[in-house]
C-alpha cells in the first residue's frame, strides 16, 4: 500500500465504548419493556372502562399460565406451534420476504402428514413412523412454499397477495384431500362422525413429555416441545453463522449491493421460502400428532382442524423481534395471554375478547417502539463514528502529497 | 345464457367490492403509502357496518333505506378511523409499509371480535333480522332475454361506482389536491422544496383509503349476505390490490380489472354446472379466484409502474 | 464583463446578510460562525470541499432547517425563514444538485406544483404562462413537455423557471454544473449573465474553480464550517482557492508512474443491450482508461453489464480472453474483474451490516472464510481488522455498522475490498462522488496503483477534471457507443464535443 496509514484512534478519545452488541441489546430490551408498559396501560383503561380492577384481570391471566393446576404445561404446549409457525416467518423476512403463507404451508403439510402416517406404517416400524410423518409434513410444507417461491423468483409476483392467495387454495386442497383419498373409511359401524381422516397408528404420535415433570395428561405438552426450541437454535445458528444466513441479511437489507457481490438473489429467496416452508410444515404436528392422539391412538386430522397459527405466528414473530430466541419467549408469553383468554370469563367480567385487544395493542406498540429504538440507536452510531473521526481527523498531521511510490 | 347472466349480476356485486377497495388502495399508493392492510380496513367495515344496518334498521325502527344507509356509512367512517393507525405507524413513524399493513390485518381480526362481543354478543356473527336496501332491476337491460338476468335483483348500490369513477378521475387528474397528491407519491422531495407539506397529503390518502375499503365491506355485509361472519371476506382485500395493480393504479381501467376478479367469484358460485367445470371437483373450482389472481399478478407484474415514491418513507428533511 | 447590473451593484446595499450563522448535527458542526453578505445584481460564488458546510448554509436561508444561532437580515428586515415557503415569500429560490422532479409530469405541472392558482387546474393557462416565462429569460424549454424525456440541461432550466415563477430576486444553485457538459455549463451561463443584468442575485455552489473563476463577480471560501475568505476572481487563483479550501498546499495532478502498457485485458466487443448500442474498446495491461460522457448515456449500463448485474443482448465481454458474457457476477468477480459501483449504498455496502460483514462480501464462497457453510469469524475479522487499518478506515472496530461512516469512509471500505482480491481489471464508476479533497486523493492514488502493478482500470466518470487526472487515454461515451478516443493533452472542448455525439470526422473544426 502506498499510503503511509495514520494511527487509529486511540483508546481512550473521550468517548464511551460500550460494544455494538451491547448497546443494541439495551436499546432492544428497553424499547421492548416501554412497549409492555403502553400495552398494559391502554389494556387497563379498558379494564376500567368494564368496571373490574387491573390488577384483578392481569393477576388473573398470569395466575392462569403459572401457578395454576398445569398453567406452565398449557402454556408450552399452546407455544409449541406458534414458535414453528413464528420461526417460519421470520426466516423469510431476514431476507426481505414476507411470507404469510405459513397458514397454507401447514394445512397442506398436515395433508401429507397424515398420508404417511396412514400409509408408511408398512415401511417404518416403531418408532421410525412418527419421524417418517414429521419428515413427510415438513416436505409437504416445503412443496407448498416452493410456489410462491417460485413465482417471486421468476416473475417478481408479490409473495404476499401470492401466499395469501395459496391460502386460499389450501383450504379447498384439505378439504378435497378430507373427502377422498384421506377420507374416514374405518368409522364404526352407525356412528355419526364428522368429516376427519382415519386414526393414525398409535407409533406416529408424538410421546408426552408432561408427565416426566409432574404435569397431567390434559395440556398435551409433548416432545414437540424441545423440538420447537432445537429448532429456534438451529434459525440463529443459520442466520448468525452460516453463510446462507449471510447471504440472506445481505439481500434482504439491500438486494443490489448482495447481487454486485456476487450473491444469487433468486437462489437464496427460494432456499428461504423451503426452509421456511418446513417448518411450516411443522406446525399442524402438535393438532394432528399430539391433541388429537389418545394413549392408544396415534391421532388424525380432522375436518374442523385449528387454522389462525400462521396468522399468530407472524404477530409472535413481530413480537420476538425476529429473533429466534426472542421468538420463543414472545411464543410462550403469547400464550400465556392466551391461557387466560379461557380464564378471564370465569374469573372476572371481562369478555375472553379482551385478550385479543390486548395482544393486538401489544404488536402495535412492540412494532413502532422497536422501529423507533433502533433508528435512534443508528443514529447514535453515526454520530459517535463521524465525532471520533472529527477528533482523530484534528489530531492527525495532514496526509499524502500526493505521489505514489 | 341466463346462468351466465346470474354469474354476471353475482360479478356485479364482487366488482364493487373490490373496485371500492381497490380504489381506496389507489388513493394510498398514489400518495406513496403502500396499503396492504386493505383487508383488515375491509373487515373493520363488515362488523360495523353491519351493527349500523341492525343497529338503526331495527333497532331503532328507522327501517329502509336509513338503516341499511347507516350501516354503509358506519362502515366507512370506522375503516376511515382505523386507517389512522396505519397512516400513524407510515406517516408520522415511518414504520416499514407491509410491516404495518400485515399488523392492521393481524389486529382487524381481533378486534373485530372484539367488537362483535360488545354489539352482537357473541364473538363470530352478528344478529338477525338486518335490513338491506330493496333490490332493483336495471331497467332496459334487465328486459334482454335470457341474459338480462345479469341486471335483474342487484343491490341499487352496485350503481354507485359508476358513479364515482368520473369524479374520482377529475379530482386526481384536474384539481390542486390531486396534483399534489400524486406528486407526493411520485416524489415527496419536489413536493416539499416547493413549500407542500408531504405529511397531510398522506394522512389524506390513507385516511380515503380506510373509508373505501371500510364502505366495501359494510356493502359486503349489508347488501350481500346481509348479516356479519367472521371471516366473511374472503380475501377479497388481497384480490382488490392485484386488481390494482393490474390497473396500473388507474381508476378507469379498475373497473375492467375489478370485474375481472369480480367474475372469478362469481365462477365457483354460478356456473358451477356449466361443461367442463361440471368435471372439476368441487372443492377445485372453488380456488379459482385465488388461482385468477396469482395468474394476473405472475403475468403482469413486470408491465406495471407504481408511483415512483410508493414504499420508501420520506424523511421529511434532506441532508 | 460590463453588464448593466454591475453598475448598480458597486455601493448598492446588500439584498440578503447572513450573520454569525452556526449549525449542528449529531456529530459534527455544519455551520460555525459563518457571515456572509449578497449584493443585487451579483453572481456570488460560495465554495469549499464536500462537507465543508456550504449547502447547509443555502439550506438554512431557504428554510429547510432552522439555524441554531445567527441572524438573516433581507432587505434591511431581520426575517425568520421557518420553511422554503416563507423562503419563496421572501424572494429566495433554490435549484437542488439532484433535481426535485416529477418525472411523469409535464413542465407546466412541474413549475405550478404548490402554486397553482386555484383548486382546479388550468392547464392551457398555466402553459402560456410558463411559456411566457422562459421567453422573458431565453430559455427553450416545450411547456407541454413531460420531464421524464427531458435531457438534464432543460430539467435544469424547468427547476431555474420554478425558482423565477414565483418571482424570486435571489436564487440559489446547488453545483449546478455537476451534471452538465461543457456546451450545457455555457448555456447556463448565458443565463445567469441575463439574470444578473436584471438585478437578480445568485449563489453559485460549486467545487469547480475554473468555472468560479469564470462567472462569479465574488466568491467565498468555507472549510470546515467556517468561513476562511472573502475574494474576487481579479485577486487569486485556482491554486490560492484550492488551498483556501482545504488549508494546505493541493497538487491537481498526481503524479502518473511510468509503466510499460501490455496486452489487452479487457475486451468489450460490440455490447447491445438497455442503453448499450454496440460499444467497444479495450483496456491494456498497466492501463487506465477514461470514459467521459454525461450522466444518462449509458454509463450505468455498462457497468452492470460488465459485471453481470444487468443481460446482454449481443456483444462478448473477454477478460484476459475469456468471454464472460452470460457468465453470473460470482463467475465474473472470481475470473479477477473488481467493482467500484458508481451508488454505493445501492450497489456496494449494505448498510445495516457491520464492516467486517461488508467486507467479507464477494468472498462469501471462498476458503477459509467459509468451511462448509459456516463462517469463520476470527478469520473473517482478521481481515477486517487489516484492511481497515491498511486503508485507514476510520472506525473504532469493525463491528460498526457500515452506514454510519462517512462518505468517504464508506468508499475506502469497498476499495479496501475490492482490491484486496487482486483483481486483474479495476472497473470504477464515479470513484469519487461526493467525496472530500483529502478522500478524492486518496481513492486516485488507489487508482494509480492499480495501474503501477500493471493491472488494467476502466474508468467511467462524469467529472473531466478525474479523467484527466488520471486516464492514459480518454473515451467519450454517447447515447450506448463510444464516440471518440483522446488522447490526455486533448483540450477540454474537444473532448466535449465526443460527450455530446458531435464528433467532428467532417473535418471542419
Amino acid at each position: 500500500m502506498a499510503i503511509t496509514a495514520t494511527a487509529p484512534p486511540a483508546a481512550g478519545t473521550g468517548l464511551k465504548t460500550r460494544p455494538e452488541w451491547l448497546e443494541s441489546a439495551i436499546g432492544q430490551g428497553l424499547a421492548l419493556v416501554l412497549a409492555l408498559v403502553i400495552a398494559l396501560g391502554l389494556g387497563s383503561i379498558i379494564i376500567l372502562l368494564y368496571g373490574e380492577n387491573p390488577l384483578d384481570v392481569y393477576g388473573s391471566i398470569l395466575r392462569a399460565s403459572t401457578t395454576d393446576k398445569d398453567g406452565p404445561a398449557w402454556v408450552l404446549s399452546a407455544a409449541t406451534p406458534l414458535i414453528f409457525s413464528a420461526l417460519a416467518v421470520s426466516v423469510c423476512f431476514k431476507g426481505g420476504l414476507f411470507n404469510i403463507g405459513v397458514e397454507g404451508q401447514y394445512l397442506v403439510a398436515m395433508v401429507t402428514a397424515a398420508w404417511a402416517a396412514l400409509h408408511l406404517g408398512g415401511l417404518l416400524p416403531g418408532p421410525l413412523l412418527m419421524w417418517g410423518v414429521l419428515l413427510f409434513g415438513m416436505l409437504g410444507g416445503m412443496a407448498y412454499a416452493a410456489v410462491p417461491g417460485a413465482l417471486k423468483v421468476k416473475t417478481g409476483a408479490h409473495e404476499v397477495v401470492t401466499t395469501i392467495m395459496m391460502n386460499g387454495i389450501a383450504i379447498s386442497l384439505v378439504a378435497w384431500a378430507l373427502n377422498n383419498s384421506l377420507r374416514y373409511t374405518n368409522a364404526p359401524v352407525g356412528q355419526n362422525v364428522d368429516l376427519r381422516t382415519n386414526i393414525f397408528p398409535a407409533n406416529a404420535k408424538v410421546p408426552d413429555l408432561g408427565h416426566l415433570f409432574g404435569y397431567g395428561p390434559a395440556p398435551r405438552l409433548s416432545w414437540l416441545f424441545p423440538l420447537a426450541v432445537f429448532a429456534a437454535a438451529i434459525v440463529w445458528f443459520i442466520v448468525k453463522r452460516m453463510r446462507l444466513g449471510y447471504e440472506a441479511r445481505a439481500v434482504g437489507a439491500s438486494a443490489g449491493s448482495a447481487q454486485a457481490g456476487g450473491i444469487g438473489i433468486g437462489s437464496v429467496q427460494m432456499k428461504l421460502f423451503l426452509i421456511s416452508g418446513a417448518l411450516a410444515g411443522l406446525v399442524g404436528m402438535q393438532q394432528i400428532l399430539v391433541n388429537n392422539a389418545s394413549t392408544s391412538t396415534g391421532g388424525y386430522l380432522p375436518q374442523n382442524y385449528e387454522a389462525t397459527l400462521g396468522f399468530t405466528g407472524i404477530a409472535v414473530a413481530f413480537l420476538g423481534q425476529n429473533n429466534p430466541i426472542g421468538i420463543v419467549f414472545a411464543a410462550i408469553f403469547w400464550a400465556s395471554l392466551s391461557r387466560g383468554e379461557s380464564i378471564l370469563p370465569i374469573e372476572t367480567d371481562m369478555p375472553r375478547e379482551f385478550v385479543i385487544i390486548l395482544q393486538g395493542i401489544l404488536i402495535m406498540s412492540v412494532v413502532i417502539t422497536y422501529t423507533l429504538a433502533k433508528r435512534r440507536l443508528e443514529r447514535r452510531q453515526t454520530g459517535r463514528v463521524l465525532a471520533e473521526e472529527e477528533i482523530v481527523a484534528a489530531q492527525s498531521a495532514p496526509a499524502l502529497e500526493g505521489t505514489t511510490t | 345464457m341466463s346462468k351466465l347472466g346470474f354469474a354476471i349480476s353475482i360479478a356485479f356485486t364482487y366488482f364493487t367490492i373490490i373496485y371500492l377497495t381497490g380504489l381506496g388502495g389507489l388513493f394510498s399508493e398514489r400518495s406513496g403509502i403502500v396499503n396492504i392492510g386493505l383487508e383488515g380496513l375491509m373487515i373493520i367495515g363488515t362488523v360495523t357496518g353491519s351493527f349500523g344496518a341492525y343497529y338503526f334498521g331495527a333497532k331503532l325502527g328507522w327501517g329502509v333505506p336509513a338503516g341499511p344507509l347507516m350501516g354503509l356509512l358506519l362502515g366507512l367512517a370506522c375503516g376511515a378511523a382505523f386507517a389512522s393507525i396505519h397512516a400513524l405507524a407510515t406517516v408520522t413513524f415511518k414504520i416499514d409499509h407491509i410491516v404495518s399493513g400485515v399488523v392492521i390485518n393481524l389486529v382487524a381480526v381481533g378486534l373485530a371480535r372484539f367488537l362483535s362481543t360488545v354489539f352482537f354478543g357473541q364473538a363470530t356473527q352478528s344478529d338477525p333480522g338486518q335490513p338491506h336496501l330493496h333490490v332493483i332491476s336495471i331497467p332496459l337491460l334487465s328486459s334482454i332475454p335470457a341474459f338480462g338476468r345479469a341486471f335483474q335483483g342487484l343491490s341499487p348500490f352496485v350503481l354507485f361506482p359508476f358513479l364515482v369513477v368520473f369524479p374520482v378521475w377529475w379530482i386526481l387528474n384536474r384539481t390542486r389536491w390531486g396534483l399534489r397528491l400524486r406528486s407526493a407519491g411520485e416524489n415527496p422531495e419536489a413536493t416539499r422544496s416547493l413549500g407542500v407539506a408531504v405529511a397531510p397529503l398522506r394522512w389524506e390518502g390513507v385516511l380515503i383509503s380506510g373509508a373505501f375499503a371500510g364502505l366495501a365491506g359494510a356493502f359486503l355485509s349489508v347488501e350481500i349476505v346481509n348479516n356479519w361472519r367472521e371471516g366473511q371476506t374472503l380475501g377479497l382485500g388481497f384480490i382488490a390490490l392485484a386488481a390494482l395493480i393490474l390497473s396500473n393504479w388507474n381508476p378507469i381501467r379498475l373497473m375492467g380489472a375489478a370485474f375481472l376478479f369480480g367474475f372469478a367469484q362469481a365462477i365457483p358460485l354460478a356456473l358451477r354446472d356449466w361443461p367442463v367445470i361440471r368435471s372439476i371437483p368441487e372443492q377445485f373450482v372453488n380456488m379459482t379466484p385465488y388461482v385468477v389472481t396469482i395468474v394476473v399478478l405472475a403475468g403482469f407484474i413486470g408491465k406495471v409502474r407504481p408511483p415512483a415514491a410508493a414504499g420508501k418513507a420520506y424523511e421529511g428533511t434532506t441532508t | 464583463m460590463g453588464d448593466i447590473g454591475r453598475a448598480g451593484r458597486e455601493g448598492a446595499p446588500p439584498i440578503v446578510v447572513l450573520e454569525g450563522i452556526t449549525k449542528r448535527f449529531p456529530g459534527v458542526v455544519a455551520n460555525d460562525d459563518v457571515s456572509l453578505e449578497l449584493r443585487p445584481g451579483e453572481v456570488h460564488a460560495l465554495i469549499g470541499e464536500n462537507g465543508a458546510g456550504k449547502s447547509t448554509l443555502m439550506r438554512i436561508l431557504y428554510g429547510m432547517y432552522p439555524a441554531d444561532s445567527g441572524r438573516i437580515v433581507i432587505r434591511g428586515e431581520e426575517v425568520r425563514i421557518h420553511s422554503p415557503r416563507d423562503a419563496i415569500a421572501r424572494g429566495i429560490g433554490m435549484v437542488h444538485q439532484h433535481f426535485v422532479l416529477v418525472d411523469p409530469f409535464t413542465v407546466a405541472e412541474n413549475v405550478i406544483l404548490g402554486d397553482e392558482g386555484g383548486a382546479v387546474l388550468q392547464h392551457d393557462e398555466s402553459e402560456r404562462k410558463v411559456k411566457e416565462l422562459a421567453d422573458t429569460y431565453g430559455f427553450q424549454i416545450d411547456p407541454h413537455a413531460t420531464v421524464e424525456d427531458l435531457s438534464v440541461g432543460e430539467e435544469q432550466r424547468v427547476e431555474i423557471l420554478k425558482a423565477l415563477y414565483r418571482g424570486v430576486e435571489i436564487l440559489i444553485l446547488d453545483e449546478p454544473t455537476a451534471v452538465l457538459t461543457p456546451a450545457e455549463t455555457s448555456d447556463l451561463f448565458e443565463n445567469l449573465r441575463r439574470l444578473r443584468a436584471d438585478g437578480k442575485s445568485i449563489v453559485f455552489i460549486s467545487h469547480k474553480l475554473d468555472e468560479v473563476l469564470e462567472i462569479a463577480d465574488r466568491i467565498t471560501v468555507l472549510r470546515r464550517g467556517a468561513v476562511v475568505g472573502e475574494t474576487t476572481p481579479a485577486a487569486t487563483s485556482k491554486a490560492k482557492l484550492a488551498e483556501m479550501m482545504v488549508g494546505r498546499p493541493v497538487l491537481f495532478r498526481l503524479e502518473r508512474p511510468e509503466v510499460e502498457i501490455g496486452e489487452p485485458v479487457l475486451r468489450l466487443e460490440d455490447l447491445t443491450g438497455g442503453r448499450l448500442h454496440g460499444l467497444s474498446l479495450d483496456v491494456r495491461a498497466g492501463e487506465i482508461v477514461g470514459v467521459a460522457g454525461v450522466e444518462g448515456n449509458g454509463q450505468r449500463d455498462l457497468a452492470d453489464v460488465v459485471m453481470g448485474l444487468r443481460p446482454l443482448e449481443s456483444g462478448r465481454i473477454l477478460l484476459d480472453g475469456e468471454d464472460l458474457a452470460s457468465r453470473s457476477t460470482a463467475e465474473i468477480r472470481n475470473a479477477g474483474l473488481g467493482f467500484v459501483p458508481e451508488d454505493r449504498h445501492e450497489q456496494g455496502l449494505v448498510l445495516g451490516m457491520t464492516l467486517w460483514e461488508n467486507l467479507l462480501l464477494g468472498r462469501q464462497d471462498d476458503p477459509p472464510f467459509v468451511k462448509r457453510g459456516i463462517l469463520s469469524l476470527r478469520t473473517i475479522k482478521d481481515l477486517a481488522r487489516k484492511l481497515v487499518r491498511l486503508f485507514d478506515v476510520r472506525a473504532r472496530s469493525v463491528d460498526v455498522t457500515a452506514g454510519a461512516l462517512s462518505g468517504g469512509n464508506q468508499q475506502k471500505l469497498i476499495l479496501a475490498r475490492e482490491l484486496e482480491t487482486d483483481p486483474k481489471l479495476l472497473l470504477a464508476a464515479q470513484p469519487t462522488r461526493g467525496l472530500d479533497v483529502g478522500a478524492i486523493e486518496f481513492v486516485w492514488s488507489q487508482i494509480l496503483e492499480q495501474k503501477a502493478a500493471g493491472r488494467g482500470v476502466l474508468l467511467i466518470s462524469a467529472e473531466l477534471d478525474e479523467i484527466y487526472a488520471l486516464s492514459d487515454r480518454i473515451l467519450t461515451l454517447y447515447e450506448g457507443t463510444i464516440t471518440g478516443e483522446y488522447p490526455p493533452s486533448a483540450p477540454a472542448e474537444e473532448v466535449g464535443r465526443g460527450m455530446l455525439g458531435d464528433v467532428a470526422v467532417r473535418g471542419v473544426g
